[in-house]
């Protein structure tokens, strides 16, 4: 295949982007800052359209993957970027530029009259493109570029509200916490090109296949798994994602939904062949997952911010994504980062919406109650994404779910009852947030009058990523053809993809089980139940623990975050004695010291030039005459 | 004109004349020469570059006593970095452009450049000595005649620092021409004829002697120190050019004299040199991390950065050669940028400290982008120059000693610790009761025009770095092991 | 008793006597003076030496040398006209700014 053959739609996918936003930031920033949505949005639909008509293109067997021109060389080292559209990577695009292209939709309406539009816009589609970019990349290097892209666009857009101190620091948390994950990438990066020569995924494919013993694969892998945690969120590197919630509403959207999260799972997707080679290492990946999402799943139950909740949903969620791909089931785990991209854009935005009828930056769950009446529209959605998200029959929540609660069930042991409570946790929280929200109104709770609906543009690209997340269930099996055609490779397929069949990791979903089925519904009407009598059965039952050791436990997550500001405190204090003590006071100190050393000497021995001429006389002669004296000799 | 070499040193010294004898008129002479410097230097880029078999151009002139001879060469190495400081000393002419300075400021520049030049360019090593040492001359007065308040300690610092340095690098250089006269019969300060085996046993006394005046100049830790202060208190085009070239003399020397010289004792000595460059890596970060003063932080950067150069080119390897040899480059433009941008921050507040100002990125957006992109090309953001530098360099380490890119891959984690909190203090955070904030106006169209150009370079060679890389290769193809 | 001893004896006397005038007194001009005798003294010896050994060249610094005397007594004598017009007088004994 030759640059030439390229279809249409993979150049636009990259063009339609960067050409708006040099546009919008040349032109449309100067002549008309608030149309510069206008152009982007267009490319959302260009981008859009081309995902679909790639995704196509590749479940009727055209799939490719080709270098387009050489990055970098030196000897024998040599990357080149190039583009991969195969079957994982499509049916990812598809929802990504589906599910943020709403979201961008729903910006516009958002962030009217917001004095940094033109900025947020820009960034925005930047941290759209730098997704597409890494979902469409065919070597690791051309991946830790955009994973990077990724990283930034982000920390811009957490730290938009610039002028709010939680907003800078919370970005600062995100980069930097990124930026430790990124230390396991870049050097798992170091360390394949220092093991296979190549950094391009369809060679280290065949390389891993060829059944060579490689003795840093288990770095490598390690060094992924950890780089996977960073940008996830995943324990013991969660902790920046509830906090990057500070950014604008659309952001946290994008961000937890489509473009930054499932990157990290992306990777793990993309190095399954890799990873799976080292013994041991899928099972430390589905223990990350299982632990993390039960841990984030019991700590969203005691959080109040909207948004809040909802990060730590995020995280229990993808915690779930890296257990089913650590049981070997990359199929199963793919199809939950697309699910949950539906519902969880949606219940961003509701959050944002009602935020934004309280005319508030951000809404608590004891703010208002009973907002049902009021926001209908935000209710239908906020309920349909909600039992999705639970995992109720049929939404579609329910069969990603219930597929890998059927893998952990099938490991059996603690992963499958692990999964179980997780189920039940998920259905807690976010049927907690719903009773406290839209019903009610609790005594405690305002009864908000003034809310009303938003305006169509922010209700819209809601109702229909809840739609989709309720009807996500029938993507069941397009996404099973796609990762198969990704993973097994299918006759019609272009050869370059074909060389290898069978990659490891099962990219066939489960067929359904009644046994889990019904044991993971029973588990999401326990965690229902649960959050109905906590917070609607009596209302005279304080349900928020006020004051106290229990609170404190639910503000620092249990205990995690004090760890995490003391080891922070402690890298700062070390840079703060280098810096100071150890380089300025001690090191250089000793330096200048020899600055008085000089000086103390030239002082005594001043003593004996008293400045007159003569005694310099002498000296001259004598040394002159000593001079002769040696020359003459 | 079939001296072209000769030309290229001559032609900024000739600014220098012409700049001392305008007077109040001197800034267009010093940019008429450094344009006309800046043309030649690409012309005989061009020219070796585009001519087969001329990929190295050669001068070779009379030889004088004790062998002493005028001897110019320049390989893709020398050009490249010829090409940087032509460009770094028009970046900084035209950044100077508004200065209330007199015409000895201008003089100085060019015949810094001057000087600079005739460094990259000599093969005769008592050339290159004097070349080495008459940097030093310009640079002092710039630093001392127009820096800031504590001026004076920092231009004797600077000078007796690096000069003692100097005189290290040039008693190791006696020694070698010496034994090599007592073997051979024959004086010669011709680098190319000039042979380590002639030293015998002295060899690693010499090598080390050679290593430390380099090592001043990089500066590795722990011989830094001047850094900091010279960079602080230098006015903003003199820290352009003193981290955008006269650092980079020091690595230059070691590719063109130590390594080639002593192949195997600079091998065994990888461990150290190479564990105290992927140490700079982290102190330097460290050390940038606990600073108040926005020079400061930026100089400290610099000793890191310079730190991911010297692994790749002690590495050996022909991605760490030539990815350290383009951090080089990639070095000069984003440290460069970003002391133009203080500089010009300094220039209308007066302050440098994080904590002077405060919400600069809404009263001042071209300067906090600038900042922004110069920024994240320092911390090796992939896509912007750094990150090819910073990537095939711990490459290269990689492969010969892995630990070193355990901590260089540290250092690069580090350097968004310094960089970021420093960029949210002066562009983000609230302005204080104190702060100087509201002096600031944004970045006129001159300034802008300078910062596009840098920012552009950084983009190109972060897309699409090859080309880059492969001007560089030819010359350290000899010395990859 | 042949001429260069003759030479010798009269261009060393004369030398150390400008030797002891530049070290021993105090007085700047009888300094200068002295230094004066000294390059007198060693340009006799010269023109004698490059008799005796039949060389142009040592001529040629004999002229070098009494170019060297004249500059040295413009500059000298302007030094110490300065000296006393700043009020100092003409007592080295009196200057000691090169005190350390």
């Amino acid at each position: 295949m030759t640059p030439a053959q390229v279809p249409l739609a993979a150049w636009l996918l990259y063009a339609a982007p960067v050409t708006a936003i040099l546009f919008g930031f040349f032109v449309m920033r100067r002549v008309k800052p608030e149309w510069t949505h206008l152009p982007i949005l267009v490319s959302c639909m260009i981008v859009t359209a081309s995902a679909f008509w790639l995704a196509a293109d590749v479940y009727t067997g055209h799939s490719f993957d080709l270098n387009l021109f050489r990055w970098a060389a030196a000897g024998t080292f040599g990357v080149d970027f190039g583009l991969r559209v195969d079957g994982p990577g499509v049916a990812v695009l598809a929802m990504v530029s589906f599910v943020g292209s709403l979201i961008h939709l729903y910006a516009a309406g958002y962030m009217k009259g917001d004095p940094g539009f033109s900025r947020f816009f820009l960034v925005f589609h930047l941290f759209f493109l730098a997704m597409i970019g890494l979902l469409t990349a065919n070597n690791y290097v051309q991946l830790y570029l955009f994973w990077e892209l990724v990283g930034v666009a982000s920390y811009l857009l957490v730290g938009f509200w610039f002028h709010k101190e939680s907003a800078r620091k919370a970005a600062l948390k995100a980069f930097m916490t990124n930026r430790v994950g990124d230390f396991g990438l870049l050097l798992a990066v170091l360390l394949i090109v220092l093991q296979f020569k190549v950094t391009h995924f369809h060679l280290l494919y065949l390389k891993a296949a060829s059944g060579a013993t490689f003795d840093l694969l288990p770095l490598i892998g390690l060094c992924l798994v950890w780089a996977a945690c960073a940008k996830s969120a995943q324990f013991p590197l969660y902790f920046w994602l509830p906090d990057a919630m500070e950014g604008p509403t659309p952001t946290s959207a994008l961000m937890h939904a489509a473009t930054m999260v499932t990157a990290g799972v992306f990777l793990l997707v993309r190095s399954w062949p890799l990873i799976s080679l080292v013994e041991g290492l899928p099972h430390l990946v589905a223990w990350i997952g299982g632990i993390t999402a039960l841990g984030a799943a019991i700590i969203a139950g005691t959080k109040k911010d909207l948004k809040r909740i909802l990060a730590y949903s995020t995280v229990s969620h993808l915690g779930l994504m890296m257990l089913a791909l650590g049981l070997d089931q990359v199929g199963v785990a793919l199809f939950h980062l697309i699910v949950h991209g539906f519902f969880k854009a949606a219940l961003f935005l509701c959050a944002g919406n009602i935020a934004h009828a309280l005319h508030q930056p951000t809404a608590n769950v004891d703010d208002v109650g009973g907002l049902q009446k009021s926001m209908r529209l935000t209710y239908l959605s906020f309920v349909l994404a909600a039992l999705s998200l639970a995992g109720v029959f049929p939404f579609g929540g329910f069969f990603s779910k219930d597929a890998i609660l059927d893998a952990a069930w099938h490991h059996g042991g603690p992963l499958a009852a692990l999964g179980m409570l997780v189920a039940a946790g998920s259905a807690f929280y976010i049927f907690r947030m719903l009773f406290l929200t839209f019903y009610g109104a609790r005594p405690e709770q305002k009864q908000a009058p003034h809310a009303h609906e938003a305006e169509p543009i922010l209700g819209i690209p809601v109702l229909f990523l809840a739609l989709g997340a309720a009807l996500a269930g029938l993507l069941k099996e397009p996404i099973q053809r796609f990762v198969v055609i990704g993973m097994r490779g299918l006759p019609s397929g272009l050869p370059e993809l074909n060389l290898v069949l069978n990659l490891p990791g099962e990219p066939l979903l489960p067929h359904f089980n009644w046994v889990v089925a019904d044991l993971g519904t029973l588990m999401v009407a326990l965690g229902a139940f649960a959050a109905w009598r906590l917070t609607m059965s009596d209302p005279g039952f304080d349900w928020r623990w006020r004051g106290g050791f229990a609170e404190s436990m639910f503000e620092s997550d249990f205990g995690y975050k004090i760890f995490v500001d003391w080891l922070v405190r402690c890298v700062s204090w070390i840079a703060r004695f280098t810096g100071r003590v150890l380089d300025k006071a001690w090191w250089d100190g000793l330096i200048e010291s020899t600055n008085d050393i000089v000086r103390g000497a030239g002082a005594a021995l001043a003593s004996s030039a008293q400045g007159r001429v003569n005694d310099y006389l002498w000296w001259m002669v004598a040394g002159t005459a000593l001079l002769l004296g040696k020359v003459l000799r | 004109m079939n001296m072209p070499l000769t030309t290229l040193w001559v032609v900024p010294l000739l600014g220098a004349a012409v700049c001392a004898l305008l007077g109040a008129r001197a800034k267009i002479g010093a940019l008429i020469f450094s344009m006309i410097f800046f043309g030649a230097a690409s012309m005989v880029a061009w020219i070796s570059h585009a001519t087969p078999g001329l990929s190295v151009l050669n001068e070779i002139g009379p030889v004088w006593a004790y062998g002493i001879s005028y001897r110019l060469s320049a390989d893709s190495l020398s050009l490249g970095l010829i090409l940087l400081t032509a460009f770094l000393n028009l970046i900084c002419v035209a950044a100077s452009w508004e200065l209330k300075v007199s015409a000895g400021y201008w003089a100085c520049f060019m015949a810094l450049a001057s000087a600079l030049t005739g460094v990259f360019l000599a093969r005769d090593l008592f050339f290159f000595y004097v070349f080495w040492e008459a940097t030093l001359i310009p640079m002092f007065f710039i630093i001392g005649l127009w820096g800031s308040s504590n001026r004076m300690h920092a231009a004797v610092k600077f000078f007796l620092f690096t000069f003692s340095g100097s005189v290290l690098m040039l008693l190791a250089l006696l020694a070698l021409v010496s034994a090599y006269h007592r073997v051979t019969g024959i004086w010669t300060w011709d680098l190319a004829l000039l042979d380590a085996s002639t030293l015998g046993a002295a060899a690693p006394l010499v090598f080390w002697g050679l290593v430390l005046g380099f090592a001043v100049k990089i500066p590795m830790f722990p011989l830094h120190t001047w850094l900091p202060d010279a960079h602080t208190e230098a006015p903003a085009a003199g820290s352009v050019m003193l981290a955008g070239v006269m650092l980079k003399m020091g690595v230059y020397g070691l590719l063109r004299i130590a390594l080639p010289l002593f192949p195997s004792l600079s091998y065994d000595a990888l461990p150290i040199l190479g564990g105290l460059a992927a140490f700079s890596t982290i102190y330097g970060a460290l050390c940038a991390m606990a600073q108040t003063d926005l020079k400061r932080m930026i100089a400290y950067s610099s000793i890191a950065h310079l730190g991911f150069c010297l692994l790749g080119v002690l590495s050996r390897t022909s991605q760490g050669l030539t990815g350290g040899t383009l951090q080089l480059v990639n070095h000069g433009l984003t440290t460069g940028a970003l002391f133009l941008l203080v500089g010009f921050l300094y220039e209308r507040a007066h302050k440098r400290g994080l904590s002077d100002f405060g919400d600069l990125a809404s009263r001042a957006p071209y300067l906090a982008f600038f900042f922004g992109f110069s920024t994240l090309a320092s911390i090796g953001l992939p896509g912007l120059n750094g990150f090819v530098g910073e990537f095939m360099s711990l490459s290269g380490a990689l492969s010969v000693l892995p630990i070193l890119a355990f901590a260089g891959v540290l250092g690069v984690t580090l350097a968004a610790a310094y960089a970021l909190p420093a960029f949210q203090a002066v562009f983000w955070a609230p302005a204080g009761p104190d702060s100087v904030s509201a002096k600031v106006t944004d970045l006129d169209r001159r300034e802008r025009a300078v910062l596009w150009v840098l920012c552009g370079l950084m983009l190109w060679i972060g897309l699409a770095p090859k080309p880059w890389l492969a001007w560089f290769e030819p010359a350290i193809r000899g010395l990859v092991r | 008793m042949n001429l260069t001893a003759v030479v010798w004896g009269v261009t060393g006397t004369l030398f150390f006597f400008g030797l002891a005038m530049v070290t021993l007194r105090r007085q700047l001009l009888a300094m200068l003076l002295g230094i004066e005798l000294m390059l007198a003294a060693v340009n006799v010896s010269l023109v004698h030496h490059a008799g005796l050994f039949n060389d142009a060249e040592a001529l040629a610094v004999v002229a070098l040398v009494i170019a060297v005397a004249a500059a040295e007594a413009v500059v000298g004598l302007s030094l110490i006209l300065r000296v006393r017009r700043s009020g100092h007088g003409a007592d080295a004994s009196t200057l000691t700014e090169l005190q350390g």
